[in-house]
């Protein structure tokens, strides 16, 4: 029987030719680059409108390849929209984008971070049903709750105020569960182990949930930073005078109602851009970098 | 140190019992042992003590103390888990010196705790690492090095060893032991590995579906197991169990094999248990088929058939066996165990 076996033809294996394998590599790569071009080229066309002077040029290049292409580059753009003088000066309203920004993320990343601890690993009655109305108001859109909230301020008289444009935003259901799914994956042990060391609830949060939960802070901090950052309508509606208007509101204000200044537009867009992509830049290491699986067993 | 007491312990999930009335007594500096099959509730049982899981009845005494509604850091315990629970941003020092932090004590204090309790470990050297940076038997004496810098008045061990290598294991039960013998602190001790709890342990609490089935001396218990269940789980390779009845004196297995019995042997016995390694080859005998020969190097594992019963024999020699062969076994009946239909042992008269 056994030789039976052995003299039995096995099937050739399928191979997939060499050359096939290639066109299949190229075509992955081709893929690839079109959808990097897609997602990068209204960018770019951003970066190359904000170097022309002339706002009719900007829009007459605009159905062309022309878009991206400037044959005259000049910084002219930047060097009148950071002299720029209307209400506030262009810094000022940078200088209240970044405070709304770390403020809304220093204490959301606090906020969230502990209710989604509690509700990891407190003895919280009806935890349950909680966690599933955090996820259910995670499901309504912003827009719809913004009259309310509008009223609520106004009756608040927080009206033109920076904590108007924070306290909202603090807290958030989807920052809360990106928390809660961290912590509840943590081993059991860990908090047991700091439980039996005489650690507190709180102590156990600070000085070992918090520490481990870096990953989970940069991803909060990154996504609370962008949207903070580009916050536009709940600005727009919450501020009267320019006292405490953010850039994205700012811009507005160079489409005027009889002309449009697409060239500072430009020009101040790719300056609110900076700030976040250098706040990117400084958190998005955080995002590969966890050290917590070599924490528990050999 | 401290004696630990758990009177008729009783936890409940709903309907189903998972405690049943525990009840037994640990002396002050001893080293117990709970062994069991998983899911028997030796690690709830352990959990209950450090406070960690609540009981739905009964009494926990440490010391003179019932700890029922002690919050687990007031109990003065300390506990080392299977997967060490090292805190995985903190160098070992901090790691073990973290407890003496929370209690507020000074630094220098907390430095020569810490390094007083690295140099019985050996963990020297190691002190400024993170868990990561060490093997897994390191990070195993971190684990028990944390618990032994709080000097507590018991210590509990979770299945420690069991996420180590078999020789690791080894080593680390060695260096438990010693430490129990250097410390001479309680200590309570967790396993389904029935040869970690013969090895160390003064006292074994075997347990199974939430009862104690057993306690008693290692020995007391490979010698006198109190029930099949015992006989079975106490000894590697476990106990030969054959089921039955007397008849004429000797015993008739359902296959019809008749075993040899000592003179005055119970007529109520049901079960015929033998160690593997209380039986001998000879000429005459119970006839036996060799199913499979495994020589381990020390000794020879050798499964028989016995009528329809698979018997296993261990053979201190090596010995020259092939599978199908018919062979006769020769138990030393001095050590014979017979148990009734209750799987009670019967004692001899």
């Amino acid at each position: 029987m056994s030789d039976m076996a052995l003299s039995t033809p096995r099937p050739a294996p399928k191979r997939r030719s060499h050359g096939s394998k290639r066109t299949l590599r190229i075509v992955q790569v081709v893929c690839v680059l079109i959808i990097a071009l897609v997602m990068i080229s209204p960018l770019f066309m951003l970066l190359v409108a904000s170097l022309k002077d002339d706002r009719f040029q900007i829009l007459a290049d605009m159905g062309s390849f022309k878009a991206f292409w400037v044959s005259d580059p000049t910084l002219n753009n930047f060097v009148e929209v950071g002299g720029m003088s209307g209400d506030l000066a262009f810094g000022r309203y940078l200088m209240n984008s970044l405070i709304i920004l770390f403020v809304t993320v220093s204490s959301g990343l606090v906020i969230n971070s502990m209710a989604g601890f509690v509700l990891a690993w407190g003895r919280v009655p009806g935890k349950v049903v909680i966690l599933a109305l955090v996820i259910a108001l995670y499901v309504i859109p912003q827009e719809s709750i913004i009259m309310p909230l509008l009223i609520m301020v106004s009756r608040a008289g927080m009206t033109d105020t920076f904590t108007a444009q924070i306290l909202p935003w603090v807290a958030s259901p989807l920052y809360i569960f990106l928390f809660y799914q961290f912590f509840a994956q943590l081993p059991k042990e860990l908090y047991e182990a700091a439980e039996m060391d005489g650690a507190s609830p709180f102590r156990i949060y600070r000085s070992i949930f918090m520490p481990l939960s870096l990953p989970a802070m940069a991803t909060t901090s990154i996504l609370m930073g962008i949207e903070s950052w580009n916050q536009y309508l709940w600005p727009v509606l919450v501020t009267q005078t320019a006292y405490a208007r953010p850039i994205a509101v700012a811009i507005g204000t160079f489409f005027g109602q009889d002309s449009i200044f697409w060239d500072r537009a430009m020009a101040a867009s790719v300056l609110m851009m900076l700030p976040i992509l250098a706040f990117y830049i400084v958190f998005q290491r955080w995002f590969v970098s966890s050290f917590i699986g070599t924490a528990v067993k050999g | 140190m401290a004696s630990v007491q758990f009177r008729d312990i009783r936890k409940s999930f709903g309907a189903q019992d998972v405690i049943r009335g525990v009840t037994f007594d640990i002396r002050d500096g001893e080293f117990v042992i709970l062994v069991g099959p998983s899911g028997c509730g030796k690690s709830t049982l352990l959990r209950m003590l450090a406070g960690l899981e609540d009981m739905t009845d009964g009494d926990i005494l440490i010391g003179d103390r019932v700890v029922n509604d002690i919050a687990p850091k007031e109990r003065d315990i300390a506990m080392v888990f299977q997967s060490y629970a090292l805190y995985p941003h903190m160098t070992v020092e901090e790691n073990m010196g973290f407890a003496l932090k929370l209690e507020g004590r000074p630094k220098s204090a907390i430095a020569e705790k810490v390094r007083a309790a690295a140099d019985i470990l050996a963990l020297g050297p190691l002190i400024d690492r993170l868990p990561k940076a060490l093997s897994g038997g390191q990070r195993q004496r971190v684990a028990m090095g944390r618990a032994i810098v709080r000097d507590p008045q018991v210590f509990l061990f979770d299945e420690p060893l069991s996420n180590l290598d078999a020789k690791l294991r080894v080593q680390m039960r060695a260096e438990i032991k010693d430490l129990h013998q250097r410390l001479g602190t309680t200590m309570v001790y967790v396993t389904h590995d029935q040869v970690e709890a013969m090895t160390m342990a003064d006292r074994i609490v075997v347990m199974r579906a939430g009862a104690v089935e057993q306690i008693g001396k290692p020995l007391e218990l490979y010698d006198f197991p109190a029930n099949t269940f015992v006989a079975a789980f106490i000894g590697s390779p476990s106990m030969n169990l054959l089921a039955g009845s007397v008849q004429d004196g000797a015993f008739v297995t359902a296959s019809g094999a008749r075993l040899p019995l000592p003179a005055g042997a119970s007529a109520r016995a049901v079960t015929y248990g033998i160690r593997p390694e209380h039986m001998v080859l000879s000429d005459t005998g119970i006839a036996a088929k060799v199913v499979v020969v495994e020589p381990t190097g020390a000794d020879t594992h050798v499964l028989l058939r016995v009528g329809s019963d698979d018997v296993t024999l261990l053979a201190r020699d090596r010995v020259d066996l092939a599978p199908g062969q018919t062979v006769h076994l020769a138990p030393d009946l001095r050590r014979l165990h017979l148990f009734g239909a209750d799987e009670r042992r019967i004692e001899r008269a």
